[in-house]
């Protein structure tokens, strides 16, 4: 019988069958069995090392025979193997009894308990008493930074963390140092780890060497209640494990999908918690300022906007939400301003973001979308107008794994952008972008260099993907990145388009909000006399929104605003009436991420003020009461609902069961969407062919057209950390936090006679902003780079250019 | 910092090969003939010649013997403790060594001379028992030896 | 004393080194220049092969098949290393070899190098050996001089030069995956296959790592012939001679050419002066420390490979260490496993954990606090330990299995003495460094 090249190989694991792709090691053969090899340097997502010798097993028929390694063996036809052979046993014993003769008797203290794959190891190979009489080495820890926590003694040296660190994440501030039973994880010296990946070593360490440092001991594994969520801290919409206690959000792990974020999240996700059980959360609703039932604010928000409606029009009320807000509430969002004939919803703060995010929606159709899974596979990727690593971390980590393969990286993007690998960098200016995507998809003379090389291997791949952003791109180069995906795609091969969008619901948000409107167009029409009212719904938008000054005249000249939140915003504080809203931990919710699949978060735990913020030092509490305290906060869907019962009358019976629901008919790919259909791997809501919701552009200025005023092109962009706000509320993130910078690139910074590391000021000088000077040679001449970073919205700078004057040095 | 020419010196061989990494531990060395032993500088300074990080400089500077991280003496003696030098008497030999210098294996002198260190076989079995005292071989010691050795020794750093 | 061909030895002078012009006066570099002008590529190996050359730095394996396993059509640069890190202890031929006649290794390089078509050679050296590393240098510049390395080598085609490198120390880089990761920069753990290092080796490319005294024997053999190597051996399944370094209780402790085949008590008797007075034969190490002893009953074993195979031993380095009556073995095997302890790499379990563990044990029956529970742990760890990542850690624990094996009696006497039946002082508690 003669076995073909692609044919599956067919072997026996204690007895049992099993047919696996050719290449699979018998690891991952034994486990479709349902057989758990014991393991701990091989992981899926890192390969086999063959170092640790735990997943020991014995091949009584094959090639190689004996004790042999069962994460480096290939499966084979006809190989007939052992896990229960007793050499093996004893081997696989023998190997655990050796790992625990340094461990110190530490379970009594350590985090790790309860979910520590050495525990399960050694208790399930029978390792109980110790019978070696030597001492146990023990090391010194290292100070790693707020997120991860270093206790070297546990070490069962399996190198994963330096593997994962350097190969997967591309860092290097993390290695292996001295030798034997001495060798020792860490850095050169103490200090925070570089890799915004570094989390992962939380969950990757079998056991507990490194564990999360901002939720140490807040409790027993046990203890916790642990959920299946989402991270709603950028478009990606990773997957995670909630960990609450005591209605608390106490730790966040990543959870596996092998589509969307495989086996990590990015650390502005894992810690980005802290914001639901702050004491400064809001969870009292309010009538100008003060503290109320939830019921009358809902009663007097709707009487005094039924008021503003009837003394102008019903479009004087403008509805706002925001990216975050989960497709339930703004299916509400949506329901409410069709039947209140109120202005919205709008979700994004420019106009400019409005259009090309919702172009960019269109444009994504189910051949062309490709996942993060997709991505990594990719063998050639263009990146227009795109800054990974901070918009969308987790994308960053996907290019690096498809780099390692081979897969050529190519940058167009006026920013110094940095990834964990090597690319090629083209700085142009984000005008200059669109027009040279629409060159690459035509003829190129082969003269024009670097370009017709870059054309010349998108052409030539066999995976080619183009990845396009919607912060620095103009909507016609949404829609150019989207035509070159398509014209890669043509003849059947498989190209793909992804965007990074701003938000964890963005592309829901461009769903159904009401485009090309945005909350600017919002405050022109606040200025001009024709919006009174505006409700904001969970809305970054006014932490978004360039020019705060110009937003707190534009809310001063309300009659009324309504805020709805679960978060301490501005708008919280100026609000005339203020409804608490629930975060996704305890309402759960439906969102879209940037590839237009729709993923579920589940409930993780019932609101109400976190028991360590009652006590007071008095735990339990001596009072009873028959409520949760604080437990005021509500879904903001169901807020909604009763706020549209009482403006319009409560839905009839013969409307669509819910929101969601109502929603068919102008939505069809989201027909038969409810949260009971969504299975793990999510759903596709793609169109078949592009919508291209590409707008009329005739009565909107052009902010991108190639402007060659004075003072340099202002670029705003987001950082890591910091720019998202709810995860800049979290104080270990905030130790994360890049100074202020300011990027020059050196023509620019000669000519206006700043050096690297100068420290300037911008903005009046009631509130300063005091930046740092960096003079790069990897950014777009003519252009200027500023952080969205805590005080950027003060400082003044609202229009697209800057000027020298502009920018003070600080003496 | 390094002197200049040595420095350039370095930095010449780099240029000349293929691959930088490859003369790293030569690098190393150099930096600690120069200082006396790889400082927490040195490591940084090798890293930037190399085109290395610190962290890579300093897996490879924990992992071999001779490469020293710690203050080391301006003598380096390394005494062999493989089984013919054990069977050659090393261990009176290391005694008598930590009698007369009055420090421990691993200990330095406290005038900054003498460094004591094990060593495995260095391959001058058929003069056991044998030492290194920077790199330079001395076999079929006895304590007179040995004393002779260090007085020679303490005479050349006097002078 | 018998009369045995210096083949190797040939230019042996007692305080230096055989110079260039010696070499050649003696016949060096003449195989060399015909081969080039011949332009015989093919003859070089098939007469490697033929000799059956097997490698003399522990591993025995066949130099002729190594070559072969450079493909024809294998991608350029290939990269051609030898292995001079000799810190097998026991071991120090090479050292010998490099003091005595650096010539004829460059000359077996280049013919090795030309064989597979290598570019560049390295010698990688221990950095106890500076002396010779130094000695090299000054050498090969000779060499260079006179026209056998660099461009177009005698008017030929080939192109090859040698640079020597320095390591840092630690014995695994004697191994030859380790060795190629520690010559590119990286941490010296080894490397299982696939690829093969004539595959894909130093930099991705195909290279072939040799012994010195392997390569040493080259030179000869495409002068005189695979037919006379094999004759030089006194047995049928040996070839060649071979250089013996020996050491411990013998009158004349040092590095002994002898033909391979020739029985070990022929060794000590009649080479190495015989043991010391008022020493014994008690057993000996046959090939450095990650060997198992041969006792008297191995006593007229003839030492090549196929014979200490036969019998269930190895032939290694052919260093040999020979231990008297006067002398512990419990304390040796220890002392030995204090050495693999601390060389131990770090990368796997079995070997990083598992050497201290059977070192304490040990250490406690060395110090008369031994168990008769510890026999079988050892018995049992000594086995399991075959199951590490690379050769290492089998070696490591050679020593203590023919310990159990053959002395027995003497770990037995240890435990329920409560003390060293030969004497040794007690040391303190069993500490883990």
């Amino acid at each position: 019988m003669t076995i073909g090249l692609n044919a599956m190989p067919k072997l026996t694991i204690d007895n049992r069958s099993v047919e696996v792709p050719p290449g699979t090691k018998v690891i991952a053969a034994a486990e479709q069995l349902g057989i758990q090899i014991p393991h701990f340097c091989y992981h899926p997502a890192l390969g086999a090392v063959g170092a640790c010798r735990v997943c020991a097993v014995k091949v009584l028929e094959g090639s190689v025979k004996g004790i042999q390694m069962s994460c480096m063996l290939e499966a084979r036809d006809g190989m007939v193997v052992s896990t229960t052979d007793a050499d093996a046993v004893a081997f696989r014993q023998s190997v655990i009894e050796w790992l625990m003769l340094n461990h110190p008797h530490d379970c009594p203290v350590c985090d790790e308990g309860g979910h520590c794959l050495l525990q399960d190891m050694t208790v399930s190979g029978g390792h109980g008493l110790r019978r070696y009489r030597g001492n146990k080495r023990t090391h010194r820890d290292q100070y790693l930074g707020p997120l991860v926590q270093h206790e070297m003694n546990r070490c069962i040296q399996c190198y994963r963390c330096v593997r994962y660190y350097r190969e997967f994440t591309g860092y290097d501030d993390l290695g292996v140092m001295g030798i034997g039973s001495r060798v020792y994880y860490g850095r050169f010296e103490e200090g925070v780890l570089a890799s915004p990946f570094a989390g992962n070593l939380i969950d990757i360490c079998p056991t507990g060497v490194y564990t999360d440092k901002p939720s140490r001991f807040k409790g027993r594994r046990w203890d916790f209640e642990r959920t299946p969520s989402l991270c709603i801290h950028c478009s990606l919409g990773c997957h995670m494990t909630v960990s609450a206690r005591y209605r608390e959000v106490v730790r966040h792990e990543a959870r596996f999908n092998p589509v969307v974020n495989g086996h990590f999240i990015c650390d502005r996700g894992r810690f980005a918690y802290p914001y639901a059980s702050s004491p400064e959360r809001p969870r009292e609703a309010q009538i100008d300022g003060r503290p109320v039932a939830g019921q009358l604010a809902v009663t007097t928000a709707a009487e005094r906007l039924a008021t503003v409606a009837g003394q102008h029009q019903p479009a004087a009320v403008a509805v706002a939400g925001s990216a975050r807000c989960s497709l339930e509430t703004l299916a509400v969002l949506v329901r409410i301003c069709q039947e209140a004939g109120w202005r919205g919803p709008v979700c994004f703060e420019e106009r400019r973001t409005a259009r090309a995010v919702s172009t960019a929606v269109g444009c994504l159709t189910s051949t062309l979308a490709f996942s993060l899974q997709a991505i990594a596979a990719a063998d050639s990727v263009l990146l227009a107008g795109v800054d990974p690593l901070h918009e969308a971390p987790m994308l960053a980590l996907a290019l690096r794994q498809a780099r390692r393969k081979g897969a050529v990286i190519v940058v167009a993007d006026p920013r110094p952008v940095n990834l964990p690998f090597d690319f090629q960098h083209l700085p142009l200016a984000s005008a200059q972008i669109g027009p040279w995507l629409d060159r690459l998809a035509g003829d190129i003379p082969e003269s024009d260099m670097p370009s017709a090389a870059i054309a010349r291997r998108l052409r030539e791949s066999e995976r080619p993907v183009i990845v396009a952003g919607t912060d620095v791109l103009s909507t016609a180069a949404v829609v150019q990145a989207a035509d070159l995906a398509a014209a890669l795609g043509a003849n059947g091969k498989s190209a793909g388009l992804c965007y990074a969008l701003p938000g964890a619901n963005a592309f829901g948000a461009a769903l159904l909000a009401k485009n090309p409107d945005s909350l600017e167009q919002v405050v022109e029409a606040i200025e001009n006399g024709q919006v009174k009212a505006l409700i904001l719904v969970e809305s970054d938008l006014c932490q978004r929104f360039p020019d705060q000054a110009r937003l707190e005249r534009a809310l001063a000249q309300l009659d009324l605003l309504v805020v709805l939140d679960y978060t301490a915003s501005p708008a919280v504080a100026a609000a005339h009436v203020f409804l608490p809203t629930a975060t996704v931990y305890e309402a759960g919710g439906l969102f879209i991420n940037n590839e237009g699949r729709v993923q579920q978060a589940l409930v993780a735990m019932r609101g109400g003020t976190p028991i360590s913020q009652i006590g007071q030092g008095d735990h339990p509490p001596r009072a009873f009461r028959k409520d949760i305290p604080g437990a005021g906060p509500r879904p903001a869907g169901d807020l909604l609902g009763d706020l549209a019962a009482a403006v319009i009358g409560a839905p009839d019976a013969s409307e669509a069961p819910s929101p969601l629901a109502g929603l068919a008919e102008s939505h069809p790919t989201l027909a038969a969407l409810t949260a009971a259909s969504i299975p793990p791997e999510g759903r596709l809501v793609l169109a078949d062919d592009p919508g291209r919701r590409v707008l009329p552009s005739a009565d909107e200025p052009n902010t991108h057209a190639a402007d060659t005023g004075e003072g340099l092109e202002l670029i705003w962009t987001d950082r890591i950390f910091g720019s998202e706000p709810l995860a800049a509320l979290a104080p270990a993130l905030q130790e994360r936090q890049e100074g202020d910078t300011l990027f020059m690139a050196r023509g620019d910074a000669a000519a206006w006679e700043l050096a690297d590391g100068d420290r300037v000021v911008i903005g009046p000088e009631a509130s300063p902003w005091e930046l740092a000077v960096r003079v790069v040679d990897n950014m777009a001449a003519g252009t200027i780079v500023l952080p969205r970073l805590p005080g950027w919205q003060r400082c003044g700078l609202t229009r697209n250019r800057v000027q020298r004057d502009a920018i003070r040095k600080r003496s | 910092m390094l002197p200049d020419e040595m420095k350039t010196q370095l930095e010449q061989k780099i240029a000349a090969t293929d691959h930088p990494r490859e003369l790293v531990v030569d690098v190393i060395f150099a930096m600690q003939d120069h200082y006396g032993y790889l400082s927490d500088a040195a490591v940084t300074e090798a890293a930037a010649l190399v085109g290395m990080t610190t962290v890579e400089v300093d897996e490879l500077a924990t992992f071999y013997p001779f490469i020293y991280r710690e203050p080391v003496g301006r003598y380096v003696i390394h005494v062999c403790d493989s089984v013919v030098c054990w069977m050659g008497g090393h261990e009176s030999l290391q005694n008598h060594l930590m009698q007369r210098l009055g420090i421990a294996m691993g200990e330095t002198t406290a005038d900054g001379l003498f460094t004591l260190l094990p060593v495995c076989c260095i391959g001058y079995c058929d003069r056991a028992p044998a030492i290194l005292i920077n790199k330079k071989v001395y076999g079929e010691l006895t304590p007179e030896k040995l004393d002779g050795i260090i007085a020679r020794l303490r005479d050349e750093a006097g002078a | 004393m018998m009369d045995t061909p210096q083949v190797l030895f040939k230019n042996r002078h007692v305080d230096r080194i055989a110079t260039r012009d010696e070499y050649e006066a003696g016949g060096g570099y003449e195989a060399l220049k015909r081969v080039l002008a011949e332009e015989a590529r093919d003859e070089v190996q098939a007469a490697i092969k033929e000799a059956l050359l097997l490698g003399r730095g522990g591993a025995a394996f066949p130099m002729g098949i190594k070559l072969s396993t450079v493909a024809e059509d294998a991608p350029f640069p290939r990269y051609l290393v030898c292995n001079a890190d000799e810190m097998e202890p026991g071991t120090f031929k090479d050292r010998v070899l490099l003091h005595t006649d650096p010539h004829q290794l460059i000359e077996g390089m280049v013919l090795a190098a030309f064989a597979i078509q290598a570019a560049k050679g390295i010698v990688f050296i221990r950095p106890e050996y500076e002396n010779a590393a130094r000695i090299l240098e000054r050498e090969v510049a000779l060499a260079r001089k006179a026209g056998y390395l660099g461009e177009k080598i005698l008017g030929s085609e080939f192109s090859f030069d040698i640079d020597v490198h320095r390591s840092g120390g630690r014995y695994i880089c004697g191994e030859v995956t380790a060795q190629l990761n520690a010559l590119m920069g990286r941490r010296p753990n080894p490397q299982q296959p696939p690829p093969y290092p004539t595959e894909s080796g130093l930099w991705g490319q195909p290279t072939v790592l040799q012994n010195v005294e392997t390569l040493c024997c080259v030179p000869h053999i495409v002068r005189n012939g695979a037919t006379w190597f094999k004759g030089l051996a006194l047995t049928e399944a040996g070839a060649g001679t071979k250089i013996f370094p020996v050491s411990g209780r013998v009158n004349r402790p040092g590095c002994y050419e002898l033909p391979m085949g020739i029985r070990l008590s022929a060794i000590i008797e009649e080479h190495a002066g015989g043991m010391l007075p008022g020493s014994e034969f008690k057993a000996c190490l046959p090939g450095g420390a990650s060997t198992r002893f041969l006792t008297r009953e191995h006593y007229d074993i003839p030492m090549d490979f196929a014979s200490l195979k036969e019998a269930g031993h190895r032939l290694g380095t052919g260093a040999i260490m020979v231990f008297d009556h006067k002398t512990c073995m419990v304390a040796a095997t220890l002392n030995l496993m204090e050495f693999f302890t601390r060389e131990s790499c770090g990368w796997c379990t079995p070997c990083r954990e598992g050497l201290p563990y059977i070192r304490d044990m040990l250490r406690r029956i060395e110090n008369g606090r031994g168990e008769e529970g510890f026999i079988p742990i050892l018995e049992q760890m000594s086995r399991q330990l075959w199951n590490a990542y690379c050769a290492f850690a089998p070696g490591a624990v050679s020593p203590l299995e023919s310990l159990l094996t053959f002395f027995g009696d003497e770990v037995r006497e240890h435990i329920s003495a409560r003390k060293c039946p030969f004497g040794n002082a007690p040391g303190g508690p069993s500490d883990n460094r």
